[in-house]
């Protein structure tokens, strides 16, 4: 059970109950005004950016508090709208209790979370039509957007062909907490003399503070569970409204274990009555359907309407909340919900930091995801052994140990790619050090995993432990490279090793010390097929508050750790990330692309590696709840994701363990994993017929490898999500926007329904489109649209293949993916309604950056029914310096067979089929080859094979089937 | 794979044959398929015979046969297995039954042993030296891979370390019988023993009897004696009275406070004990704080220990009952001190009023307490003559509660050999030699140590923490077994294995009591080859001893006793 009463209620958390408070009062009141307004003699809009001046009216004095707003029109069609406070920008405030901390807004988070889509639009435009009050600016691709920002009260309306789609400040929740001094209160017994008279004059300004009945208990310091917040800056929270009108669903904001459509959280029935928290937390037995926080942070949403998705992104790193609300608007009031529209509203509420919200019109689904990455960096394209299978387990005791499961992997025939160790491998939970009793030779350990093209991922966590005759401790101290508390000293805390300190890695001298702690010479026993795990990073501090560190902590130019929070952990993946492309020596040409895991991240951080949903329980709801939440990183941007197959804590049983790596294998980042107080459960100790079935679902992965590398791709390339919810892949069928229990797997039209329930031996799968599906396995049709049944027994997974699509695989069954690399495809052509397939294929050697100077192929399969030719096509960019030199690697290496599916009755009988190749630009002479049709039987499709056409697999071809 | 290697050994002489001048079989067909692979022009699917395939399609890479045996030399058919998953298109016919007819790719090793690799590693670009040492199923030079042919090398290594290890086993042979004679010498020993013990206890039960007529003889002379001797010592009684007032008085305080004090550090461990659950289920174990998980695990082993006896509320009425006032428990001190009764029978009587419980105990500490006044002079010694119980008669029931004794354990004795003979000790009874072996090895932080039949330990070597009891010894089984076997032959091979179960072992935080099972394999000396934690806290040695080899020196097998399938 998740201990509640260690994490903040948002009543529990100053700025969050003050900016409820504040919303309810706006929202109560028939004559609210919002006091913020943007003074029109301050609007400058110069080469895509407008700037200007928001005025924030203190009600009682009537002073201005003048807050700097910027709006950015990038070439992108993103808009950005950003707003400082000039005082405390002007470092013109005084802290408190001597701090030493920053006085500006937290302004760097753009340097951790933005790398790229900043280019200001040439084409953006004020434009004379502005009605009076406001500011328009025509903007966006084919200037189809606009942005209408009304100056009093200050909002921004974001319309795209003229339809409102986002809305800011409409409710006039908008609040950014201005810099005030703290007045103390007058002591209740007034004593004589000299004193009365100034005390007098201060409790007047608290009487008058009262009058607006702002309530200032949080303003200063705050307590929870035994610690207190200094706050040195006093009360700096930003809040804003956010409606989408007419959008009934709302997405994102991850990483919450809920569902993919998020709920509204103002209570009532199946709502949840806290808003969504993202305070990362090492949050321990997280619960179900639930907004609380969790190990990641992404404040990236996107509203969903029919045909229409448009997102904001609330570039913030502090503890941030985020209340959702829907309201039903009708059209007409006698039409009785016919025409009806649900719109969704949103209040977001961070602790401090700069307001800072992107906003993105769509209108595809893939057009948001894609202007979000296009900011925050798209996935690494990984190497292939990192989207195979690895076997985790807290912990593999010692390097026999290792070694004796590799053994057994091989014995058992069931292949994997990557073992893991926690925590017990070092010495006494120092990092860098193997513990001699029981890892005295790591080397040999690794050694004997690369002979199969094995890899080893070692934790690596930031806490160092505070103790003598440790070299790293000492250099951390020495150097003074460590996270320091509220009075500037190096902060201690306590975690896995006892005390400790925390490596501050926002600090560049920092990275650059990390950097050199994994070169092979320092980190021995590692070599090049050792990879990094950073847990820990949220970061998980045992004493501390909320089980992290205090917001007063000082990091790397005096920010505090208020400030940057929720970006910590991606500093420590970056500089991990940095270490393992620094550890190979220069000279070294074959430099391998790296992998790190992280428990924590943010926006950005899908840039560095995976991430994987942390520590989740073997239980049917968590099997059941790992699907939303990976579809949810997939729609924000961070699509390696995995949950730990199997459930962390706890037993499960066969069945579940079996059904778990069913679902899994469709898992990007598929790792199996169990607590150190568990039983083992390799896959080869289940017994049959579990053993039998859950190798069958690792060899499933295996042989749909060049797809999940292609789909990888095409996420490094374009951010879309690697397993696609139904929104995303129809965006027109409204009856799909809430379903996260099935999803397609990349541009494949494989749609899979895991079983998650205890005994279920069939499931109903929901086909949004009017075309064909086939079973997988046995080629059963069924047709949508619709819902069908599909039986499901244990040794069955319900997956389909919709029609017009092609897929490559590769059949044969080895130890290790890297075993692969020369085995010959399998392409597997579905035809559905319209009688056309294609797919693609991307490929390179998995590992080395060569992909980068052309070192890859990438080709599109197309079958036309009007020829009925079945073609391949280069899609690669123009030749690079490795192109030639990959092609040869490759060129040995066939299509051996074509299987179509859903094969015209017209080619019975047929018995073959002309292939021609292209070789040095010219085709071939046909050659032919023979066809074996297979008619319908049942409800099973008619199926052909072409048997060994022999072609290659990266140059051109045609198969003719006529 | 050795299992395959041992089928192969069967075909020795087909091998020999097929070297003597036939025509070359397809790559990767070992001897005992060569006949399907005859007909020059169509070739049959083994398994399939429907099925018929022009010969260029043989080996051509491409999985025709549902059996995959028209791929005898490559990897197109691998993945015609149930660890695969199918669909129609696999295979031509998807009737048909698609079970592998091929055991691998054969490697003829020449110089070595000759033996079948899965098909999965054929051109992997991997060689595998450690099954096809001539690396033959590399051919295609994947990736531009070469493997040479390492067979020389590798069976001149091997026939070293086996000559070694038939030698060994040899050894381990002969050492088995000396077990066998040892054990049947251990046998000889109980039968003996019984035999032996048969007549003791004829004399000690003849002994019991005569001592039991001379205690009734001596009591009844004594009792005259006693009756007498008691006229003669009033006067002293009243000093004796009081004094007992004065000690009862004392032991009655003594023991109220005594309760007391127990009730309250009761009370006080009641607390403490709610206080360390609440701790131990509201403590978070993933935060692995080492001094709160070593504080949880010893209140774990703590709560999961025997605690010893429950207050018992018959025995606190007992206690309520004895440090009330002497006159609520029926004893009025008064009367003896002033009366003239029969005071020499006043400890009798007084017990007599005591509850049952509390007499026992008080005679007793009367007894003491009288050895005391003794002691002090205080009283005059007359147990000799007199007194509750006279020594004639202490040193009667002496000796025959001696007798009794005696006898008893024999007849113990008695029942432990003859259980001894019924259970089981293997086979020829052999590990009744073993019992009480200890043999110990170190793996990772711990020490090890096996005592055949008695327990098995592990001792930390990070300094401090005792032994970890793991299991005391509980029964043999027959278990089966499927484990690699190295070179050297320190290893389990495949098939039935004897193992000793060792159960209850020392309670294991968040676990089970400590277990292990000992599975034992032929060596020549007894020795720990392997420890694994199989789960949490429940072990699994693995362990060499001459004791479960059989004559050509395998391990023993079932109860069908046969050592075949592991070498």
């Amino acid at each position: 059970m998740v201990k509640h009463e260690n994490f903040k209620t948002c009543a529990q958390s100053g700025f969050c109950k003050r900016n409820r408070a504040y919303g309810d009062t706006a929202l109560s009141s028939s004559n609210w005004a919002a006091p913020y307004s943007l003074d029109p003699a301050s609007v400058k809009f110069e080469k895509g950016i407008l700037t200007g001046t928001v005025s924030k009216t203190i009600a009682n004095t009537g002073e201005a508090v003048r807050l700097p707003l910027t709006v950015a029109f990038y070439e992108s069609g993103t808009a950005r709208v950003t707003i400082d406070e000039e005082r405390r920008q002007k470092g013109e405030i005084e802290l408190r209790h001597n701090s030493k901390a920053k006085k500006q807004r937290y302004n760097e988070a753009e340097k951790w979370a933005i790398v790229g889509g900043t280019t200001v639009s040439t084409g953006a435009a004020t434009s004379k039509a502005a009605e009076k009050g406001t500011t328009k600016i025509v903007y966006g691709p084919a200037s189809k957007f606009e942005a209408v920002i009304r100056h009093t009260p200050f909002g921004v309306e974001f319309k795209r062909d003229g339809e409102t789609q986002v809305k800011l400040n409409d409710r006039g929740l908008l609040n950014m907490e201005h810099w005030r001094p703290k007045v103390d209160k007058p002591a209740p017994e007034k004593k004589e003399g000299e004193e009365e008279k100034k005390e007098g004059e201060e409790a007047v300004v608290v009487e008058s503070d009262k009058e607006i009945a702002e309530d200032d208990g949080t303003w200063w310091d705050e307590s929870f569970g035994g610690n207190t917040d200094s706050k040195p800056r006093g009360p700096e929270a930003v809040a804003l409204d956010i409606e989408f009108p007419g959008y009934e669903h709302v997405y994102g904001a991850a990483e919450h274990a809920g569902p993919l459509s998020l709920k509204e959280t103002r209570g009532g029935d199946g709502k949840y009555s806290e808003p969504y928290r993202l305070y990362n937390s090492d949050v321990f037995e997280y619960e179900m359907d639930s907004p609380m926080t969790l190990y990641g942070a992404i404040p990236f949403m996107q509203a969903q309407k029919k045909d229409s998705t448009v997102g904001v992104f609330w570039l913030n790193a502090a503890e941030t909340w985020i209340d959702i609300t829907k309201t039903t608007t009708s059209a007409n009031p006698l039409s009785f919900g016919i025409g009806s529209s649900v719109t969704t509203q949103t209040h977001w509420i961070s602790e401090a930091g700069l307001l800072d919200v992107f906003v993105f019109l769509g209108p595809k689904p893939q057009d948001v995801i894609g202007a979000y990455t296009e900011l925050t960096g798209y996935t690494q394209l990984p190497q292939q052994f990192a989207i195979a299978y690895h076997q985790c387990r807290w912990n593999y005791v010692t390097d026999e140990d290792v070694r004796d499961v590799d053994r057994k992997f091989d014995k058992h025939r069931i292949p994997y790619d990557v073992i893991w160790l926690d925590i017990e491998y070092t010495e006494g939970k120092k990092y860098f050090t193997w513990d001699p009793m029981t890892f005295p030779d790591p080397l040999g350990m690794n050694k004997q995993l690369d002979e199969h093209e094995r890899k080893l991922v070692a934790i690596i966590d930031p806490h160092i432990k505070n103790k003598g005759n440790y070299p790293i401790v000492e250099e951390l101290k020495s150097k003074d490279l460590a996270v320091h508390n509220k009075d500037d000293n190096i902060y201690e805390g306590w975690c896995w090793p006892g005390s400790s300190y925390w490596i501050d890695c926002f600090s560049p001298k920092g990275r650059e010390w990390w950097k050199g702690l994994f070169r092979y010479d320092k980190f021995r026993g590692t070599m090049k097929n050792v990879f990094i795990w950073n847990d820990m990073n949220e970061p998980s501090v045992f004493n501390g508050p909320e089980t992290t560190m205090p917001k007063d902590n000082l990091h790397h130019d005096h920010w505090e750790h208020r400030d940057v929070h929720n970006i910590n952990g991606m500093t420590l993946v970056n500089a991990t990330f940095d270490a393992l492309l620094a550890r190979d020596k220069v000279e070294d040409k074959h430099h391998v692309r790296p992998f790190v895991l992280t428990r924590s991240f943010y926006s950005g951080s899908q840039r560095l590696g995976a991430m994987w949903t942390g520590d989740n329980q073997a239980a049917w709801p968590h099997l059941e709840a790992s699907i939303p939440m990976l579809l949810s990183m997939g729609v924000s941007g961070f699509p390696f994701a995995g949950a730990d197959v199997g459930g962390f804590f706890g037993n499960p049983s066969k069945e579940l363990l079996t059904r778990w790596y069913q679902a899994g294998a469709f898992y990007p980042f598929f790792r199996g994993h169990a607590h150190i107080d568990t039983r083992r459960r390799e896959p080869y100790l289940a017994g049959e017929p579990y053993t039998q079935i859950i190798t069958q679902a690792l060899r499933l992965r295996y042989a749909l490898l060049p797809a999940w590398y292609t789909a990888f791709h095409e996420a490094s390339v374009s951010g879309a999500p690697i397993i696609r919810p139904n929104y995303y892949v129809h965006p027109g069928d409204e009856k799909g926007f809430g379903i996260d229990d099935q999803f397609y797997l990349g541009s494949y039209g494989l749609l899979a329904k895991p079983v998650t329930k205890e005994g279920q031996e069939g499931q109903d799968i929901y086909l949004a489109d009017k075309e064909k599906y086939y079973d997988y396995f046995d080629f059963w049709t069924y047709e949508g649209p619709g819902t069908v049944n599909v039986a499901a027994p244990l040794d069955t997974i319900p997956f389909l293949m919709q029609g017009g699509h092609i897929i490559p695989r590769r059949d044969r069954p080895r130890r290790s993916s890297g075993l692969m690399r020369y085995d010959p495809f399998t392409l597997v052509v579905v035809l559905g309604n319209s009688g056309d397939a294609e797919g693609t294929l991307y490929l390179d050697d998995g590992e080395s950056f060569d992909f980068q100077e052309g070192g890859y192929i990438h080709r599109r399969f197309s079958y036309a029914s009007s020829t009925s030719t079945l073609m391949s096509e280069d899609l690669a960019a123009a030749a690079g310096k490795k192109t030639k030199e990959y092609l040869k690697q490759m060129e040995k290496v066939r299509v051996e067979k074509v299987i179509i599916v859903g094969a015209p009755a017209a080619w019975k009988g047929k018995g073959e089929v002309e292939v021609s190749e292209e070789q040095s630009g010219k085709i071939s002479a046909a050659r032919k080859v023979s066809l074996d049709w297979h008619d319908k039987e049942d409800g099973k499709a008619a199926w052909a094979v072409v048997r060994d056409p022999g072609v290659q697999i990266g140059s051109g071809w045609k198969i003719a089937f006529a | 794979m050795k299992a395959v290697v041992a089928l192969l050994c069967l075909h020795c002489a087909a091998i020999a044959h097929a070297a003597n001048g036939e025509s070359p079989r397809p790559r990767g067909v070992g001897p005992e398929f060569a006949k399907f692979y005859k007909d020059p022009s169509t070739f049959t699917c083994i398994s399939n015979p429907s099925t018929k395939l022009p010969v260029k399609h043989l080996n051509d890479d491409y999985c025709d046969c549902p059996d995959g045996s028209d791929e005898p030399g490559t990897a197109a058919c691998a993945h015609l297995s149930h660890l695969s998953p199918h669909t129609p298109a696999d295979v031509s016919n998807a009737e048909a039954n698609s079970t592998l007819a091929l055991p691998g790719f054969y490697c003829k090793n020449k110089g070595h042993i000759p033996t079948y690799i899965p098909f999965t590693n054929v051109n992997d670009g991997i060689c595998d030296y450690e099954v096809c040492c001539d690396g033959s199923e590399e051919w295609e030079h994947v990736g531009g891979v070469r493997c040479e042919d390492r067979c020389q090398q590798i069976g001149k290594e091997w026939k070293k370390v086996d000559e070694a290890r038939q030698k060994s086993l040899g050894n381990a042979g002969r050492k088995r019988k000396e077990l066998v004679n040892e054990a049947k010498r251990r046998r000889k020993e109980v039968e003996d023993r019984l035999m032996t013990l048969g007549t003791e206890i004829e004399g000690s039960e003849l002994k019991v009897k005569q001592l039991e007529n001379e205690l009734s003889e001596v009591e009844r002379r004594e009792k005259g004696k006693v009756v007498k001797s008691g006229e003669q010592k009033v006067g002293k009684m009243g000093i004796l009275v009081g004094l007992a007032q004065q000690r009862t008085n004392e032991l009655r305080e003594t023991l109220e406070r005594t309760k007391q004090e127990r009730d309250a550090s009761r009370t006080r461990l009641q607390e403490l004990e709610v206080l360390l659950t609440t701790f131990k289920e509201e403590y978070n174990p993933n935060f692995n704080d080492e001094g709160v998980k070593r504080a949880v695990r010893a209140w774990e082993d703590y709560a999961a220990r025997d605690k010893g006896p429950e207050p018992d509320a018959a025995h606190d009425r007992d206690l309520d009952a004895m440090v009330k006032s002497d006159k609520d428990n029926g004893l009025d001190w008064e009367q003896y001190q002033d009366g003239d009764d029969n005071e020499a029978d006043v400890s009798y009587t007084f017990v007599s009023y005591l509850p049952s419980f509390a007499r026992s105990w008080v005679d007793q500490k009367l007894r003491d307490f009288r050895v005391t006044l003794i002691d002090s002079g205080i009283l005059a010694d007359n147990s000799r003559s007199s007194g509750s119980e006279s020594k004639s008669i202490t040193d009667a029931k002496n000796r025959l509660e001696a007798a009794r004794k005696d006898l008893e354990t024999q007849k113990k004795s008695v029942d432990e050999h003859d259980s001894d003979l019924q259970k089981n000790w293997g086979p020829d009874d052999v590990f009744r030699s073993l019992k009480g072996q200890c043999i110990s090895t170190d793996s990772g932080e711990y020490t090890y140590e096996l005592c055949f039949l008695e327990k098995t330990t592990q001792k930390s070597k990070k300094g401090g923490g005792g032994q970890t009891n793991m299991g005391n010894y509980d029964r043999i089984e027959m278990i089966t077994v499927d484990e690699e076997v190295p070179a050297d032959g320190k290893g389990l091979g495949t098939g039935e294995r004897w193992a000793l179960k060792y159960e209850n072992g020392q309670h294991c935080w968040n676990g089970p009591n400590r277990a292990t099972t000992v599975v034992l394999g032929c060596a020549e000396v007894s020795e720990i080859w392997k420890i694994r934690e199989e789960e949490k806290c429940i072990y699994r040695l693995e362990v060499g001893t001459p004791a479960v080899c059989v004559g050509d020196g395998a391990a023993v097998g079932g109860p069908g006793g046969s050592g075949k399938d592991e070498l």
